[in-house]
């Protein structure tokens, strides 16, 4: 059931997760972040993994970096939750638990409901690229975090 | 939680609703699925039987993507796909992609090599330590690097390698290879600093027995490696391998342009044939295409009014935009290259058209060039013919429309680098000059012989003022009445005198405006130049001066006085006097026995100073 609010149709929690989910498995991009369910048997399409691969000329070259996204159950009009599982040194991102910040990354400060998961890891990767990132000293390859 | 099933059930991805691609729930049989592998740079589809574990998925794709099985990092719905996962297990299923990511040593993932990869070999550290020879002799590969002391600056980086011939062709070899590499060195400090220094360059370059040869056949030559500027230019080219590639196809691109043009043409490509056979004899191995860029160059910087000329790249696209002192040369050249396209190929012919224009002017100033030019010079049709070929007329329309790289264009002819002030009172009336050139009365005025010769008269008095009254042209603003060209032309502001003379220089190259151009520029007192900035500009000052008096308009006329003040203080500074400026020249051609002062003076304008150029311009002239 769309509910109409305003002039824009409100598309239902799942409805759009199933989309991303679907995006995620074919690929859709560039092919430089990935995205999926944790558990294919989630029925409830919240916890989700995405993967980014480190951004050539950048200090994450070649790395794969993995994260855990939690779509709430406000999703999409809430942003997710958004935290690193590998090891990571970035702007935005607590250095002890991977947790990304949503006051510091922008698409997750002014979220809106067209963003979606790809949007999130794209603007993370994108920022990977950014002066103030780009340099930044790493943690060996491959390290987790605890939690 | 909204249990909205309009995804029938559970969100498994197969069953989502739009996921229809079947095939889902027979996990038993070996079905072959395809699945598309993705990196960031390419993307294969694959066939694999469904219930395949990730390993042997690994083994079909390192075979088709080169890599090894252990470089391969599968990634499918975020997350990363263990060896001993199955593709069933991750619900890969047929249709989906999965992301690969190829992890190697030096490599970033399916990229293709960096600089930072090619510096990996030995040749790159090799050329880092510098070695002042070295870097030249690997580098400027047109330069060749056996002729050029490569060995002793080989031998000082300590190379292991005992056969320092085998090394440098392998050098070679790995520069011509790999670009990247190439601009790594070439960016190298030293090396820039070894290329900038034209000295260096020009003994390297005399060094190569070959060259010797070259250059007892053609004294040209001689000519290209003892005029600094024109060293200067070559290297900066050699420099810029794009620019390279770009001069070369531009010379391609002007040698069939110059089939095109009606008229006397097949003579200069009779001399091309004639420069270009020798210089690609001795220069096949190790100099490329260099030797015409030199050609090019070096006629063009040291006659200056030829390559001024040229520049206007008329049916004579000229493929070689010297650069100027700054680096943005390069771009300039390419983004000149864009503009005057001409019609050929878009951006690589801007290029190669500025440099085969260069060549075409260096050829311009061979004698034989010379004779030829002026009958084309006397024969106001072929330049109307040469104007109306299609190609020109793309050429202009395509600079009218990016009158940026026409300015670039302009501004890039040798004969600015020596006159900044000039270029920077060019540029703003480029946009000007470009749209006159598309104004039609413009065209049909340049293609009228009649307006043609009244200009040429026009340049010639103009000339013969600049040697007999320097000092008068200045302030001559009222004077020199060429009604002619101001209804001829038919101006339309204070912008249109200085228009259509303008354009009608640089795209002449011969022609009636060349003379005044070349002489201007070159020697500013007073002459064409009256302040004409150099090449076009000089023609288009000149004529707009004569016009000045001549426009009734007011506004018309106090805008040519102020720029043409404004030109001859702007040249005034620096050239004062082509006699003074040339004193000592034309004590040497005097001692040579060149009594003509005039004509040594016109030559030695024309050429900038350059005294063995002024005597073939002197010697080119008298036979004719």
């Amino acid at each position: 059931s769309a509910a109409i609010t305003g002039l824009r149709v409100k598309v239902p929690r799942n409805f759009r997760l199933l989309e991303e989910l679907e995006e995620g498995q074919k690929g859709v991009g560039d092919g430089t972040v990935s995205w999926g369910l944790e558990d294919d048997e989630d029925m409830t399409l919240t916890r989700w993994t995405g993967m980014i691969i480190g951004p050539p000329r950048t200090i994450y070259e070649n790395r794969i970096y993995s994260l855990k996204i939690e779509c709430g159950p406000k999703y999409p009009e809430a942003p997710p939750f958004v935290r690193f599982v590998t090891k990571i040194n970035m702007n935005g991102v607590n250095s002890s638990n991977g947790v990304v910040d949503p006051r510091a990354i922008s698409v997750l400060a002014k979220w809106q409901n067209s963003y979606s998961i790809k949007v999130v890891l794209q603007e993370l990767r994108r920022l990977m690229m950014s002066k103030e990132n780009m340099k930044l000293p790493q943690p060996p390859e491959g390290q987790c975090y605890s939690n | 939680m909204a249990e909205n099933g309009e995804s029938s059930g559970p969100p498994r991805p197969s069953r989502g609703p739009a996921a229809a691609q079947g095939s889902a729930a027979t996990p038993a049989e070996p079905k072959i699925i395809k699945v598309t592998v993705k990196t960031p740079k390419e993307k294969e589809e694959f066939a694999v039987p469904e219930n395949s574990s990730v390993q042997q998925f690994k083994e079909a794709i390192s075979k088709r993507f080169k890599s090894q099985t252990d470089q391969l990092v599968l990634i499918f719905a975020g997350k990363i796909l263990k060896d001993q996962d199955t593709l069933i297990q991750h619900g890969i299923h047929d249709g989906l992609t999965v992301h690969l990511v190829i992890k190697s040593q030096n490599r970033p993932q399916g990229q293709t090599t960096q600089p930072s990869n090619a510096a990996g070999t030995n040749t790159t550290s090799a050329s880092t330590p510098r070695s002042n020879s070295t870097p030249i002799s690997t580098n400027s590969n047109p330069f060749g690097l056996g002729s050029l002391g490569g060995l002793a600056g080989l031998s000082s980086l300590g190379l292991s390698s005992t056969n320092f011939s085998e090394l440098q062709s392998q050098m070679q070899q790995q520069l011509m290879a790999s670009p990247e590499m190439m601009i790594q060195i070439m960016e190298n400090p030293f090396v820039q600093s070894m290329l900038s220094n034209p000295d260096l360059m020009r003994q390297l370059i005399m060094a190569n027995p070959q060259m010797q040869q070259l250059i007892q056949r053609n004294p040209e030559i001689s000519h290209l490696l003892n005029n600094p500027d024109i060293m200067r230019q070559t290297l900066e080219i050699a420099r810029n391998p794009a620019m390279m590639q770009e001069m070369m196809r531009n010379q391609d691109l002007a040698l069939s342009n110059l089939e095109s043009i009606p008229g006397g043409y097949n003579a200069l490509r009779r001399m091309y044939t004639d420069i270009q056979e020798p210089m690609l004899n001795a220069a096949q191995e190790q100099f490329g295409g260099n030797p015409f860029a030199s050609v090019g160059s070096s006629s063009s910087s040291g006659e200056g009014a030829q390559p001024s000329r040229t520049e206007n790249r008329d049916p004579l696209p000229n493929p070689w935009a010297p650069p100027p002192a700054t680096q943005s040369s390069a771009t300039t050249s390419t983004t000149t290259s864009t503009g005057s396209g001409s019609g050929n190929s878009s951006s690589n012919a801007t290029g190669n058209t500025v440099a085969a224009a260069n060549y075409v002017a260096s050829i311009f100033s061979t004698p034989g060039m010379q004779s030829l030019l002026q009958q084309i010079t006397e024969n106001p049709q072929l330049i109307q013919n040469m104007l109306s070929a299609p190609y020109m007329r793309s050429m202009m329309q395509s600079l009218s429309q990016n009158p940026d790289l026409a300015a670039q264009m302009m501004l890039n002819s040798p004969l600015f680098t020596a006159n900044p002030q000039l270029q920077e009172q060019m540029r703003p009336q480029l946009p000007a000059f470009l749209q006159q050139m598309q104004n039609p009365d413009t065209l049909s005025a340049m293609s009228n012989p009649r307006a043609m010769q009244a200009l040429m008269q026009i340049q010639q008095g103009l000339q013969t003022l600049a040697t007999e009254a320097p000092g008068l042209i200045p302030s001559f603003t009222p004077g020199v009445g060429v009604g002619v060209l101001g209804t001829a032309i038919g101006p339309v502001g204070p912008v249109t005198p200085i228009g259509p003379i303008g354009p009608i220089v640089p795209f002449t190259p011969i022609g009636p405006i060349g003379p005044i151009g070349p002489t201007g520029p070159a020697g500013p007192p007073g002459s064409t130049g009256s302040g004409g900035p150099t090449g076009p500009t000089v023609s288009s000052a000149a004529p707009s001066e004569t016009t000045s008096p001549t426009s009734e308009s007011g506004p018309n006329q106090q805008f040519i006085q102020q720029m043409v003040q404004a030109l001859a203080g702007a040249s005034a500074p620096q050239l004062p006097n082509p006699e003074v400026r040339f004193q000592q020249q034309l004590e040497q051609l005097n001692a040579m026995g060149f009594l003509n002062r005039e004509a040594n003076l016109q030559a030695l304008i024309a050429t900038g100073g350059d005294i063995n150029a002024a005597i073939e311009r002197l010697l080119g002239s008298q036979p004719s």
